[in-house]
This record gives structure tokens, sequence and C-alpha cells, in this order.
């Protein structure tokens, strides 16, 4: 989020000026494209599936949360997962919250609560798929046309090719992503699957960006291998160039927001300091704002991609963090007061010079000129200072933007690598890139390589993990059997269906890696917990604890067992699905 | 049912190897806390007495002196279940079973293209199967005859070699070289061979085979997938009085009624776990039904599909039939496969659960008494230190 943190600088400047020009500030309204290429984080796309009524309330705003009902879930066993199981456990719901989890008798019930009871039954957290398909395009799973800009979180639909299943299965969170053979697959998403469609997760909306460093399994030489590591690599050359451009452009816009404020204290001062809005006679003339330098969002429109962020293709402005005024604004201001004070346009340069107070990308005009020689200072005190040039805005890469937020740790890097040799290769991009969060996905020959990824500590999604016949060249390897491999090592792995076909098949996978040596509890936190945490929000859902959201699964059966039923899933607890 | 002895030590498990290898000869005892005799029949905290690589005595029936003389092997609290048996496969070798100018080769045999030393074959006991049925490929009309056949230690053999008489009606039997190369083009050519057969004034050995299923004498199995070509199979067994075992029968559900009426069976390919609704829940509504059925297909899968069709509503006692007793009945060879009752081949799995439940670790496989996949349990008698020097 460099370039976001950069905007809430200008923002801040921006406010800065506001404050001697307070009359101004509450007039104004954005008419023209902002200053920064990135906008602040709005409140989340609820997406297309989502819920109107069922975004998150900030925790600050849960008000009447204490006031709604209880549900009370009595089960034979709950199995927290954060600890031991409970024999005669009780899971209390209030809200989208769990309150309390225990024992039966040592947990109190609230008055009024709905009390549902499952005496044979097992209760789990709901499950999370760190890696699903699911209401994606089809088409993109196979021949999309895919790179490191695209946020796949903007083209989910709400009805994918049995989709509806995962709610069904108990997953109430996953990470959906595409399979896409591309070497950048763009940013996948946090989805909570519900009955009728999903809600994206807010604020996850970008949750990972996806590389394929593989062949697959069609034959190879070391020597293809080897060029699709360069070109892997290759993808993160420049990149400090890309963020030099854009720190060198918010240094220019502090400057220009310094000059501005100067410029225009010397008008005021020189019109007896009558505030501008008071001139009735002004025009709401547009706004008169630098016109040279390009501005951000038309640069991007003009290169037909979107803003990072905005959600809808770039046509909204961005707004700004709460409580301060946005650039928008600041320059709907600075342009009333313009209008105010009269024609105040620079004398036009001669041809071949260039414009006082404009300046060649990537420079910035000195805020005061030098003074010319032999001129007597007092004359220079009272010179006009020139108008300041808006500076130039480099031009805007999405995909830089997602790699740049890679490298600094904000967005963590997928990497989907099957065959030693590829996810060596994807370990020594880590370490020659220095990328702090990398997830390996697919890694089917990491059987031999589980110390090295323990010390550089990358995380791993297991998927395939159900017997199937392996591609000839994927003969040696044992997919079910790494779980266990990885535990020994201490890599942290989660187990996932990468599929959303297979959503009813997770707990399976879960169990056909502790029947090749996983203990049961290890497989049950790496569908729930673990996967939690490689996508950030174990805070809210991944374990049965208070406080946490009310994602909750019960089944009749223990959940590693082939016959295990699901009774009821609730996600932010509300009932999902119900068997009948 | 002959016994495989192997001559030298080739398994990577040299105690396990040598421990097998004296196993034929010596009784071995058997123990585990459960012991499947058969789906119906469960034993528990009980012992089976292996002698010459077939089950002597099962349980209480185990004579005190057998008993104290044999080889002891004790899996404790793990769960013994009869080894798997495929229905039908070609073990990858579709081209070498079928012929492939001729459509109509009912008396081929299978077991004339049986390499015994095919490395598929060393693969099997890892996926819990025994026994499988070596059949002729689906690309011919009437492709032949199949033969019961084992993995062993270093090579294969050959259990039966005369089973069932198999026929094609799937879109792989149709061939635009050569006759026929349509779904009634087949029809037309069974239904020929049949009433040539009835008529009884051809010897051709062909015909004789066509003539045995007539009278009840050999089991046919019929490929077919589609409604269209379930119900072809279903009208002939009508018109000349046999009863079909179905192959493939993806569209089973579309002539279940008529599957009761026939008293037809069905061998299922194995399931896909991203397959549709509808396919996993198949084999319940067979069973249902009162269909018997098995599964064939890729090896790496046939307990999975039984797994699988356990999660989508099938009892477990004949998902383990569908693995173990149904296709030996099928193939009309219950008497040595497919369950653990006295005269039976010793061909037992042993795992940590029930064997239904993927959690379940898949500890060994025995095939004729003779360990082929996974470890010795630690409460095993030693072995004589001949074998332990590979003096075998």
């Amino acid at each position: 989020m460099r370039i976001l943190r950069s905007h809430r600088v200008t923002a801040s400047l921006c406010s800065m000026t506001l404050s001697s020009l307070a009359l101004f500030s509450t007039a104004a309204h954005a008419q023209e494209p902002t200053t920064t290429p990135e906008s602040t984080p709005t409140p989340a796309d609820p997406g297309p599936g989502a819920r109107p009524d069922e975004t998150t309330p900030p925790r600050g705003e849960r008000r009447g949360r204490s006031r709604r009902p209880a549900l009370v879930i009595e089960a034979g066993t709950v199995h927290p997962v954060s600890g031991p199981a409970i024999a005669d456990g009780v899971v209390v719901v209030r809200g989208d919250r769990i309150v309390a989890v225990g024992k039966k008798g040592e947990i109190e019930v609230p008055p009024n609560a709905t009390v549902r009871s499952f005496p044979t039954g097992h209760v789990y957290p709901g499950l999370v798929d760190a890696a699903s398909d699911a209401f994606t395009d089809p088409v993109l799973r196979f021949q999309g046309q895919l790179d490191g800009g695209v946020q796949l979180a903007d083209d989910l639909n709400r009805r994918g090719d049995r989709s509806d299943e995962l709610v069904q299965a108990g997953i109430t969170t996953a990470f959906v992503t595409v399979r896409t053979p591309t070497l950048l697959r763009g940013q996948g998403a946090i989805v909570r699957p519900v009955g009728d469609g999903f809600q994206l997760w807010e604020g996850h909306e970008h949750a990972a960006l996806s590389l394929r460093m593989t062949n697959g399994p069609a034959p190879s030489n070391p020597l293809q291998r080897q060029q699709e590591l360069q070109a892997a690599d290759g993808l993160f050359e420049g990149l400090e160039d890309y963020r030099k451009a854009a720190t060198d452009h918010q240094e220019a816009l502090k400057k220009y927001e310094k000059e501005l404020a100067d410029y225009l204290a010397w008008h005021e001062k020189k019109k007896g300091g009558a505030p501008a809005g008071d001139n009735k006679a002004a025009p709401a003339a547009p706004p008169s704002a630098p016109t040279d330098g390009e501005r951000p969002q038309r640069a991007i429109n003009r290169e037909g991609r979107r803003g990072r962020g905005g959600g809808g293709g770039g046509e909204e402005p961005p707004r700004a963090p709460q409580g301060e005024p946005t650039a928008a604004e600041v320059e709907q201001a600075l342009a009333t007061l313009f209008a105010a004070m009269g024609p105040q346009d620079p004398p036009k340069p001669e041809p071949g010079k260039q414009e006082p107070g404009k300046q060649e990308p990537g420079k910035q005009e000195p805020q005061n000129p030098p003074k010319a020689e032999g001129q007597p200072a007092a004359e220079k005190k009272d010179e006009a200072p020139k108008r300041p040039t808006y500076p130039k805005q480099p031009p805007s890469d999405p995909q830089k933007d997602a790699l740049l937020r890679v490298v600094d740790g904000e967005l963590p890097l997928r990497i989907e690598a099957h065959r030693p040799d590829e996810l060596r290769a994807a370990l020594r991009l880590m370490r020659e890139r220095s990328l702090p969060l990398v997830v390996l996905e697919q890694a089917y020959g990491a059987a031999g390589l589980g110390d090295e990824m323990a010390k550089q500590g990358v995380s791993v999604v297991l998927t395939e993990l159900l017997p199937m016949p392996m591609p000839k060249q994927y003969e040696a390897f044992a997919p079910a059997a790494l779980p266990q491999v990885l535990q020994a090592a201490g890599v942290p792995f989660a187990i996932a269906t990468g599929d959303a076909r297979l959503a009813g098949m997770l707990p399976l996978m879960a169990a056909a890696a502790i029947g090749r040596g996983l203990d049961a509890d290890a497989a049950l936190r790496a569908i729930t917990l673990t996967p939690a945490e490689m996508l950030g929000v174990a805070k809210d859902t991944g374990s049965l604890e208070a406080d946490k959201f009310a994602d909750v699964l019960v089944c009749d059966r223990p959940l590693f067992a082939s016959d295990s039923r699901v009774l009821l899933v609730l996600a932010k607890g509300r009932p999902e699905y119900e068997a009948k | 049912m002959k016994a495989t002895t192997p001559r030298r030590l080739l398994l990577p498990a040299v105690l396990a190897a040598t421990f097998a290898a004296v196993a034929p000869a010596q009784d071995l005892l058997l123990r585990a806390s459960r012991i499947v005799v058969a789906p119906d029949t469960v034993l528990d905290d009980a012992a089976v007495l292996v002698r010459q690589g077939k089950v002597a005595y099962v349980g209480a029936d185990i004579p005190a002196e057998a008993r104290a003389q044999a080889r002891l092997v004790d899996y404790g609290d793990a769960t013994v279940v009869p080894g798997f048996v495929l229905a039908v496969t070609t073990l990858g070798r579709d081209r070498d079973l079928a012929e492939g100018a001729l459509a109509f080769t009912p008396d081929l045999r299978a077991v004339e293209a049986f390499d015994p030393w095919q490395k598929e074959l060393l693969g099997l006991p890892a996926h819990g199967i025994t026994s499988l049925s070596l059949s002729p490929s689906p690309r011919n009309v009437a492709g032949g005859i199949a033969a019961l056949v084992k993995p062993g230690a270093r090579r294969g053999s050959v259990a039966t070699s005369d089973l069932h008489v198999q026929w094609s009606l799937t879109q792989a039997s149709r061939n635009q070289e050569r006759q026929p190369t349509s779904l009634v083009g087949a029809i037309d050519m069974l239904r020929s061979a049949l009433a040539a057969a009835k008529l009884g004034t051809s010897t051709s050995p062909d015909l004789a085979i066509m003539r045995q299923v007539q009278q009840g004498t050999r089991r046919v199995f019929v490929h077919a997938d589609s409604f269209v070509e379930l119900a072809a199979a279903l009208d002939l067994a009508k018109e000349f009085g046999f009863e079909p075992v179905l192959v493939g029968a993806r569209e089973a559900d579309k002539v279940l009624a008529r599957l009761v009426a026939q008293k037809a069976a069905v061998v299922l390919d194995t399931l896909q776990p991203e397959g549709r609704l509808a396919d996993l829940t198949l084999p319940a509504r067979l069973a249902q039904a009162g269909v018997p059925f098995a599964f064939a297909g890729a090896p790496e899968r046939l307990r999975l599909s039984a797994a699988l069709a356990v999660r989508h509503g099938l009892d477990r006692k004949t998902a383990l039939a569908a693995l173990t007793r149904t296709p030996a009945r099928l193939l009309e060879q219950q008497a040595t496969v497919g369950a653990l009752r006295q005269g039976n081949a010793a061909d037992f799995l042993v795992f940590r659960g029930d064997a239904l439940d993927l959690g379940a670790a898949h500890v060994a496989t025995w095939v004729d008494g003779v360990l082929l996949h996974g470890d010795l349990p630690a409460k095993a008698n030693a072995a004589p230190s001949t074998t332990a020097t590979g003096a075998l």
C-alpha cells in the first residue's frame, strides 16, 4: 500500500492547505479526477453475490448485538481446534459472533436462548478452503488472459458451477483463485460462501498474488524450467525504478502543495485578505487546476487499466481517509479561490521555451527561483510567486503495484510449483528477491525440501490429496504423504480442494492425509485454523473461540468418517445450510 | 490355487520379504482385534490360520496344536479385511487384449496375453488389490474369455484362466474400418451369433462360447454405458435367457427396474470425487434396489470409490462387499477369493481403523499368505536365520 500511504500524506497536506482556506472546504465537491493514482480504501464492494445487509460492521458498531437472542448449540463433542475437544460441549452464539465455548453446565446459557441439541453430533469451526476456483469465470480457469494487476474479486460470479456446494460442505471461508496457465494469475480474493452466493470478505478482496512456476506434468527439460524461473524472476526487474518514480512524484506533490499554498497566500494578502468565498460575484467556474500535468485517473483510463482498489474500473474518484478532505475537495476549493481572485493566467511561454512554473516530468521547479544578479532584495520581496505547476503523474502499472506489495510483504505471493527443481527455483526466487510472504501451491515434490522450506518460512497449500492416478512424470510423488512430512519439518500447511467441485471432499482429503500418518488434530487444523492464519483472517474465523465469527459446522459423526453427514452450517451465526 | 514362492529377495524391507518367503511353507497365525471374514461376518479379537497360502481355519475352529506351532503375526488393534478384487481390467494393455481386425472373437483368451512380469501388477497390492479379472478389451463386440490373475512378490500368477466371456456395446466397439460401425450393427452381430448358437448346427469354437452363455454355463459381462446400450444388452439377455453383468453402466439408474427384473448385476467405473451427485449416489441407489454391483477402473481409486459411495449414502457392509465378495461372486470365484473363509486364498489387507475410512492407514497387503505390501507387525515371530541371510 505504498502509494496508498502516499495518498494519505497528500491528503494531509491538502488538509493543511484547507485549514487556511476553511471557508472553502465545505463548499467543495469533487469535479475532477483526484491527484493520486490509488484510492484510499473505500468500504468494500460487497460483490455481485453479496447481501447488502450482511457487510461486517466494525467491532465498535456492534451495538445491539447483545440484545439479539442467543443461539446455543449443544453437541456430544465440540472441536474448538484452538484447544482440546470438549465432550458434552456448548457453543453460545449471539448475532454474528461466538460468545462462549465450553462444557455443558460450565457455560452460562443466556435466558430465552434458542437451543439446538445434537447429543451425538460433532461441532467444528466452519471449514476454510485455502484454494478454490469457486465463483470464478470458467473461461478464466483454462484460457484466461491474466496478469498481476487483475483483481479476481471484480470478476466473480454469484453462481458458479456447483459453487453452492461449498457452504453445504461446511466451508464458510475460501480463497478463490484460478489455475489459468499464465505466468501471473491475478490477485485472488477471500470470499464467504453463503446459501445463495457469496460475500467478499471486506479488506481481503485482494488477498494474494498468484504466480505459476511450472510447466505442469507435460514433458519438459531442465533448460525449459530454468527459463520459466528466469521469466518469473524478470517480473521483479525494474520495480525499484517504478517505486522511485512514484516516490519522486509524491515528493513533487508535496512541493507543489507548499508552493501553491505560498502562491495563494501571497494573492490573498494582495487582495486584502478578503475571503474569496464571500465574493458573491465569483463565477462557479469549473476548477482551473493545472492542465499540463496529466491527471492520474485519466492516465489510467487512457491506458485501459483499472486503478487498484477502485473495484469499478477506476471510474469513481477515491475517497480520503475519514476526517481528511479529499484531494478533489482541495482542488475544488482552490479552484473556487482562483475564480474569486480573477484571471491569474500566467504568461504563455515563447515557442521552444519552457513555460515558467512548468517542469519536465520528474523534475520540480525550485520553490524560489534564483535571484537575478544585482537585483535588490527589497524589490524581489514583493514580486508575485510563480504559479506552481502540477507535477506529471508517472505511468501507472497495476501489476507492478501488486508486485511491490509482494516485495513489501503486504500481499502474499502464491507460487504454483510441482517438481523439486521448480520448488527450489521458487525458494531461490524468494531468497534473492527477499519476498517475505510466500505460499507454495501443488508442491507435489516437496518431500525432500521440508527443512529448506521451514528455514525460509514458506507455507504450503496442499491439494490433490485424494488417491488418484498421477501423470507419468509425477508417479514418484505421494501427495497424501506430504502433510506428515511437512508437519515433521515444521512447515505450516493447509489442505485445500483447489476445485469447487471437490468442496465436499475437503474432509476426505484431510482424512487421506491421516491415513498416511498425519495426526487427526493436525489434519483438522489444516482445513480450519492454519488456512485462516495463512489468509490473515484467523482473528475472525478458523476456530471456535469467543468473539470470532459464529462459523459453525455440525456433523452427525466425526468429520473424517466417510459417512459423516453435515447437519447444520452457520456462517456469522446465520444458518446457511441445514440437512433435511 | 497356485502359491507364489519368490526365489530371491527383492522387497526393500528385507525382514518382511524373508518372512514372506517362508510363510507359505509354514502355518501362519494371523491375529487382530477385528477380522472381517466377509462383510457380514466380523470376528472381534480373533485369529485366522493360514496354511499353504490358504485360509485353513478361522476363529474358534483353529486346533490348539496348530495354533501353538504356527508362526504368529499379531496386528494388535488393527482390522483385517479380505483382499480387494478388481472385477474388470486390461492392466493398461487394451491393444494386446483385442483383435483389431475382427469384432467377433468370443473364443480368444485374455490369459494368453498375460505378462506375469508386467510392472503394473507390482503396484496393485499398494492399492489393496489382491486379485483381478484380466479381461479382453471392450474394443471388440465379443472380445473373449477373461482370466483371474494375482500379483506376486516378483511376478504375477494365473489363478483361473477360464472365466466369463466379455462383450461390448460401447462406442469403443464400433470401428469405421471393420464391422460393426454402429450400435445396431453390434447388436445384430451378437443376436445373429446367439441365434446361430441356439440352432446348434455349428461346432465352431466361437459359437460354442455363445451357446454356453445361452445355457447359463458361462457368465457374460457386457460393456454398456448409455441407456440405449444398456437397454440393448438387457433386450438380448431377455431374448436369449441369460443374466448379464453390465460393465460401466453409467446410466444404470435409467434401467433400474429392468436390472432388478432380469437379475442383472453391474460393475461400475471407479467413482470420480469431482463427479456429479447423480454419479456419486448411484451405488446407494443400486443397493437400495437390490442390484449387486462391484467397482472396476483405476486401481488407485478402488477404495476411494467405496468410501465415496459410503459418503453418499451407501452402507458400509455393501460398500465393502462391492470391493470383495460381490466381484468374487460375479466372477464366480467366491470359493477362492473375496472372503477369508476356510479354503479361500489367504488374501487380506490390514488397516488401522475401518477400511472404508480414508483416515485408516493401510498397513499391509498379503496375497496367498505372502506379504506383498507394508510391514510386519511388531508382534511377529522372528524369521529363521537362514531366511534372514537371504539363503532362500
